[in-house]
């Protein structure tokens, strides 16, 4: 037997007495507790040092291919056995011995078996060089294979029928990644294994394609797979870029850390980074694979100017001047106040301060708002009466401490994949999990409870709540008593509530309301989302704080697992919201009206700053109407599509003498604009985005901005300059340095310091980020109890007798909002169009059959949907998506509002439906 | 066989399946024994059973297709009426297995896993059935018949 003993002159014995050891060829070092013996060799020897095939860092151990195994003796004479080193616990005081002559023959005698049943074609294969089975073959000192050509698959046939995806099981090694990637990171259950021995082969769905599987197109398997048995049509793993950047996803606001090759100036591929916080390897598809539109056709390369009606060509120079003459010439004739901006939650951090303080310092208004106006400023200001900080209390990364989660109005697996993905896993472990939704969405078919209620009555369901933990005594008392104010007003306004009439309301069973609130109110630690179905409401920002009193009732504030977790939509909503890209709020979140506060900004910025109160976004409109407001400013917000009501937006526009809009394709809104810029990407620029955990992550340049456009922060500083206000050229760095002077929450932020995984804010003087807030007391001292009593919405106390249907609106996973960018990917090819989502008691009323168009109208307009008829709504409920302009779903939207904080609402459309002859049927776009 | 549209169990049938899922830690796992009960009333696992019991345990379709592909008693094509299914396996082969084997398959004219035309009879070659005592064994259907002689094999096949 080989009794070679490793020695490593690096690696120095650990002989602590307090702790435990094991063997390594010898030498002792330090066990951790539940240490499998390769994550103990990996810790002590590197990642390399002990082969595997089957083992991936996001995966559990699983232990099918052997390769890792190593000999290991209780005693330092006694008998070895070989054992996978993956799976297996490392028992302390054992022997472990990684490379004997006995392992590295299995380790090569594995290796070649597999290699009789694999293609030797490594020089024209996909992952040459970037191949685990060709490093592990060299690893092990395979030089020819000594067995003789027998059975094999190698006449296996590629699948190539997916708009992404491919497979090639000739190459397939059998190590079951793909499977357990399917299973354990996206929890979609695609992929299995079926056949035994030699036929022992993988599986999409019923032995599928790819194409006709439920695949999501995650891309995980592809990631997982360590030869190219699964792969996809940018060939990710190949190893021939150029170089690699890290830069953030721009798609929602989970903000995944994307790792981009790049050959020649062109985006090759994406992969998921395995070390991002975020996201841990994992990705959807369209972070992973819709880039494709960064350099489409369609991309806007030169500034346009509409001279009689019809776009021409100009230069920047040109552009410029026209907007700072026009700018000028209109805020000396109406006065500043009849200029406003909005700005884009797509946009990077430093590009939103810029925007706001262009409006404030240079035209000297506080007519600026961003697209947080249209989803979660509600979630911003209810969180701020109840706390004082209107962002996520905790991190994703909490769901591994969190006993109970409980979904308001958030459909993660379309919306945020990687997060809805976490939550998918955790509710198909069992795990109490309540979804509070209109829609039996994917989640809520894994979830403990779904109260299915009626679109428009959050509040009235969870008051529900309220009232059962507190007749069932579940309150957290000693929290109310010691964290909180004005609990006891609200404990007896909650207890005068009729449960009957509210259960008749929201159509939810009360025994089950009862349930599920006992289930969130006595979990030890329960974290609750949220996302636009909360906000989306006339009575959005109440939802928002009850949401809080629920937290605070049952003490769930303030550590790991716990907390209102907003899941924030776009990739830099919060990021906006911080920058001051509202009217009320400057830089910071501090008021704008406030004397002091502006003597602090006039001061900081060197010009008087307005104080006046600025315009929202649907005060715009009225005020474009009323004749107020004579220009506007359009950075990368497509109101005109994704705005309410679209007749009322359009004609607003068209009210305005000078409409200006940054972009990167010609949307529906350019097309009323009077200036076009054409802007760079997120892959062509710099920046930091801020996602919905209050993370502060890079966003690096990937490739230069394609030939005529600019990034948008570069077009801030421009227009800034040339209308006389002095500010240095765009680069995050110094944006950056500026905003931590005045925006006290990122004090310690530094271009240089945030690093792969960024920071969550607040970040101190000394850099340090802040994963949980309010820990020891709340941002504004104690916790407010708020009560709000159930209103039903204007849109179907006025329109219900007229309009008897209800329809909300929703997201699919493949494209996201306006789709202006997946659109012009390959995601058009997974889904073409928005449907009507319709259960078959309606469909059946109105003779509709699937497929059919229907004639949807509202008391704003009409449209034609092709119907989808399911039982993921209930009778009375449709819903839909705006991802098509050809469909324009927001021409039967309304203008009603969150009462507090203008968020439109979205989720209650009255309406009424018939058959229609499909007359307004339009061909999808596609790439 | 019955129509694919109407492949549902009794309601006998899926109070058998709640009492097959209590006898288990996890209701996955009676999946072995209900997809038996499929086996046994429609007579083949076709893409349709396989999915109204991935269905019944909201299990993915791959999953059950998983399982239903590693063991070779689920049928994923129909059988004859009676499937005969012979052993050859060492102590059977030493006693005359293969020559019940082929005597079968040229009595009826077909092979390996293939069915008579008049769907009534079907043939197997299994791996050891764990009656070697008695070998040569052949199985019809769940019955076991051991020691068998070519004569005793040809009166079992009359008297179906």
């Amino acid at each position: 037997m080989n009794t070679s003993t490793y020695t490593n002159g690096h690696h120095v014995a650990v002989q602590d007495v307090e702790t435990k050891t094991a063997y390594i060829n010898g030498v002792a070092y330090s066990v951790q507790e539940n240490e499998t013996i390769l994550s103990f060799v990996r810790r002590h020897f590197g990642n390399d040092y002990v082969p595997t095939l089957c083992d991936a860092p996001n995966l559990d151990p699983y232990g099918a291919c052997r390769v890792c195994s190593v000999e290991v003796a209780l005693t330092a004479n006694g008998s070895r056995r070989v054992q996978a080193s993956c799976h297996t616990p490392v028992i302390p005081d054992s022997y472990i011995f990684t490379d004997t002559d006995r392992i590295e023959r299995l380790r090569k005698n594995i290796v070649e078996l597999v290699l009789t049943d694999h293609p030797l074609d490594c020089l024209t294969c996909e992952v040459n060089n970037n191949c685990e089975l060709q490093t592990v073959a060299a690893r092990v000192g395979i030089r020819k294979v000594r067995y003789p050509e027998g059975k094999n698959h190698l006449d296996r046939q590629k699948d190539l029928s997916h708009a992404y995806m491919t497979s090639d099981f000739s190459k397939c090694i059998n190590c079951s990644r793909c499977v357990r990637a399917c299973d354990e990171v996206q929890g979609q259950l695609v992929l299995s294994m079926a056949g035994r021995g030699f036929d022992a082969h993988i599986i999409k769905g019923l032995d599928q394609t790819f194409a006709d599987s439920d695949c999501v197109s995650c891309g995980a398997c592809a990631q997982a797979c360590p030869t190219s048995a699964i792969s996809d049509i940018f060939e990710s793993k190949s190893v021939v870029a150029d170089k690699k950047v890290r830069t953030v996803c721009t798609y929602c606001g989970v903000g995944c850390n994307l790792e981009v090759a790049v050959v020649n100036n062109n985006i090759k591929s994406i992969q998921a980074p395995y070390d991002a916080a975020v996201n841990q390897g994992h990705t959807c598809l369209k972070g992973r694979y819709a880039f494709s539109f960064y350099n489409h056709p369609d991309r806007l390369r030169t500034p346009l100017i509409k001279r009689n009606g019809e776009f021409q060509p100009a230069t920047w120079d040109e552009a410029y001047d026209y907007i700072a003459e026009k700018f000028t010439q209109i805020k000396q004739e109406y006065g500043p106040d009849s200029i406003s901006g909005i700005s884009s939650a797509r946009c990077t951090n430093e590009e939103n301060y810029l925007m706001q303080k262009f409006f404030r310092a240079v035209i000297g208004t506080n007519n600026i708002d961003s697209c947080a106006r249209v989803c979660h400023s509600p979630t911003a200001l209810g969180m701020q009466r109840s706390f004082g900080t209107g962002a996520a209390t905790n991190s994703i990364i909490d769901l591994k401490y969190t006993d109970c989660i409980m979904v308001i109005g958030a459909n993660p697996t379309d919306a945020h994949p990687v997060t809805g993905a976490k939550l998918k896993q955790f509710a198909m472990k069992g795990k109490p999990s309540i979804v509070i939704d209109p829609r039996r969405t994917e989640l809520a078919r894994y979830a403990t409870y779904h109260l299915q209620l009626k679109p428009g009555t959050n509040v009235a369901l969870l008051n529900m709540m309220l009232y059962y933990i507190i007749t069932e005594g579940l309150e957290d008392k000693a929290f109310i008593q010691n964290r909180t104010e004005g609990y006891d007003g609200f404990k007896e306004q909650i207890l005068n509530l009729n449960i009957d009439e509210l259960e008749h309301i929201t159509g939810v069973d009360k025994h089950l309301v009862r349930s599920a609130a006992i289930t969130y109110a006595s979990a030890p630690n329960a974290m609750s989302f949220h996302g636009l179905g909360v906000t989306e409401h006339s009575q959005g920002t109440f939802t928002v704080m009850l949401i809080a009193d629920l937290a605070m009732i049952t003490g769930n504030i303030g550590r790991r697992g716990v907390g209102v977790n907003p899941l924030r939509g776009q990739n830099n909503v919060q990021g906006a919201a911080d920058m001051g890209c509202q009217p009320h709020q400057g830089a910071g979140y501090l008021d704008a009206y406030n004397p002091e506060i502006n003597k602090m900004y006039s001061e900081f910025y060197g010009v008087p700053i307005p104080i006046g109160k600025g315009l929202k976004i649907p005060e715009m409109y009225d005020a474009a109407f009323a004749g107020k407001l004579k220009a506007i400013w359009l950075m990368g917000e497509d109101v005109a599509q994704t705005d309410p009501n679209t007749q009322l937006v359009v004609s607003a526009l068209n009210k305005l003498e000078l409409v200006v809009v940054q972009e990167i394709f010609m949307t529906e809104t350019c097309k009323l604009a009077d200036v076009v810029l054409p802007a760079a990407s997120f892959l062509e620029k710099s920046g930091t985005f801020t996602n919905g955990e209050r993370r502060i992550q890079r966003v690096q340049k990937v490739v230069e901005p394609i030939e005529g456009t600019k990034p948008d922060g570069q077009i801030m500083v421009d227009i800034m300059n040339r209308m006389g206000f002095a500010q240095p050229e765009y680069h995050p760095d110094t944006v950056l340095q500026e905003v931590s002077r005045i925006v006290p929450f990122f004090a310690g932020v530094k271009w240089n310091e945030l690093g792969n995984n960024g920071k969550q804010w607040p970040v101190a003087p000394n850099g340090n980020g802040t994963e949980i807030l309010h820990t020891e007391t709340f941002k504004r001292g104690l916790g407010k109890f708020h009560f709000a009593p159930y209103k039903e919405t204007e849109e179907t106390k006025q329109h219900a007798d007229k309009y008897p249907y209800i329809i909300t609106t929703n997201r699919e996973l493949e494209h996201y909002n306006s789709g202006t960018m997946t659109r012009r990917t390959n995601n058009v090819k997974i889904l073409t169009e928005d449907v009507l989502l319709i259960n078959p008691e309606d469909a059946a009323r109105h003779f509709i059959e699937e497929g059919d168009m229907v004639c949807v109208e509202s008391p704003r307009g009409k449209v034609d949907i092709k119907a989808r008829i399911t039982t993921e709504v209930k009778p009375g409920i449709m819903s839909t998506t705006f991802h098509f302009p050809e469909l324009m779903i927001n021409n039967i939207t309304s203008s009603q509002h969150d009462s507090e904080a203008l968020c439109p609402e979205y989720k209650v459309v009255a309406a009424n439906i018939r058959k229609s002859k499909g007359k307004f049927k339009t061909q999808p776009q596609t790439v | 066989m019955e129509n694919t549209s109407t492949i549902a169990f009794t309601a006998d049938e899926l109070k058998e399946v709640e009492r097959l899922q209590s006898l288990y830690p996890e209701h996955k796992a009676a999946i072995m024994p209900v997809l038996w009960m499929a086996q046994k009333k429609w007579g083949w696992l076709s893409e349709d059973v396989m999915k109204y019991v991935a269905d019944l345990f909201t299990l993915p379709y791959a999953h059950v297709l998983g399982v239903a592909t590693f063991y070779t008693m689920y049928f994923k094509k129909p059988m004859g009426k009676h499937h005969i299914q012979v052993c050859t396996n060492i102590s059977c082969m030493l006693r005359g297995g293969d020559s019940i084997y082929e005597h079968l398959c040229n009595k009826y004219g077909i092979r390996h896993n293939e069915t008579t035309t008049d769907g009534k009879l079907s043939i197997e070659e299994v791996e050891c059935m764990g009656a070697c005592s008695g070998a040569p064994m052949i199985a019809i259907n769940e019955d076991f018949y051991e020691n068998v002689s070519l004569d005793q094999v040809e009166k079992l096949l009359q008297s179906l």
